[in-house]
């Protein structure tokens, strides 16, 4: 079986036609995808512009990044449901999309920059109340660039024939 | 704008950057008001933190916006999805610098300011997904 042969079984599949030919769950999906952005987005923005002491500097870092997110999760399931299903749609033009794999390789990194900085940022932010770490400073810009890489990867994807 | 290969997709995804900021920051005062996040702070203690980042947003979006409608405007002018989206960015913020600031102020109801919270998420949602739909028509 070969990587080919599992992509064409994909859209072969009825949801992957459904979602390929019909006329509304296309573009559903993509504002979906849309408003899950600016849901997720917002909250990372927020979160980082805060750690960073650009944004919100009179509220206690934990208040910030402790009631952001349930929200940031929120958006988070709602990219990457909606995400998943658009790439079920048409699984052969992302494998041969350059774009999708830089935002693929984007997400690992988004993967590991959680594993990182939990221990150290993430998982114990009361104690930043008192000083912001470097570290977490590091954690906070790191996030952006990938933010932003993954939107502008994943806007080129469809640029990518 | 019809230049390079590369200059659509790119203010593009800045137009996205620009409508996360603004949107994600109004949508945070709008949880806020329907008492769904945030509780910790008041509704106005986050509008006045979180003004001069929805500003930045706003402003990236109105710029880039006319840019990109640029590339293509007759076409964009007789899209049904963009006439939405307009009517529809429009009407928000109207609300967004009208009821909406009322609404955050600490004096007011509870009730108006779910409902104020509930408005400007609906408009906002349709901007982004009226947006959406312009590729598709």
């Amino acid at each position: 079986m070969t990587i080919l042969s599992i992509l064409e079984w994909i859209e072969s599949t009825d949801l992957s036609t459904a979602i390929r030919e019909g006329a509304l769950p296309y573009p559903i999906l993509g504002g979906f995808h849309l408003l899950g952005i600016a849901l997720f987005g917002g909250m990372v923005l927020v979160t980082d512009l805060r750690l960073l002491g650009w944004a919100m500097q009179r509220r206690p870092v934990s208040d910030i990044v402790q009631q952001l997110r349930p929200w940031k999760w929120v958006g988070f399931a709602m990219v990457v449901a909606s995400g998943l299903l658009l790439a079920w749609a048409e699984p052969q033009k992302l494998y041969r999309s350059p774009s999708f794999w830089i935002k693929m390789a984007l997400l690992l990194l988004v993967g590991a920059h959680a594993l990182v900085f939990r221990a150290g940022v993430y998982r114990n932010v009361a104690k930043l109340d008192e000083a912001v770490t470097v570290q977490a400073k590091l954690a906070a810009a790191l996030s952006l660039f990938l933010w932003a890489g993954l939107i502008v990867s994943g806007r080129l994807i469809a640029y990518d024939s | 704008m019809n230049g390079p290969e590369w200059a659509f997709p790119v203010v593009q995804s800045i137009h996205f950057i620009g409508f996360a900021l603004s949107i994600g920051t109004i949508a945070i005062v709008d949880l806020r008001l329907l008492g769904m996040g945030m509780r910790r702070q008041t509704a106005a203690q986050l509008a006045a933190d979180l003004t001069p980042w929805t500003y930045s947003g706003l402003a990236i979006m109105l710029i880039t916006g006319p840019l990109l409608f640029s590339a293509d405007a007759v076409v964009y002018h007789y899209n049904a999805s963009f006439q939405f989206k307009m009517v529809c960015l429009t009407l928000a913020l109207l609300f967004h610098f009208t009821l909406h600031r009322r609404a955050i102020r600490p004096e007011g109801s509870p009730v108006i300011a779910r409902l104020a919270g509930g408005l400007s998420l609906l408009l906002w949602t349709a901007v982004v997904a009226g947006g959406r739909m312009i590729a598709f028509v």
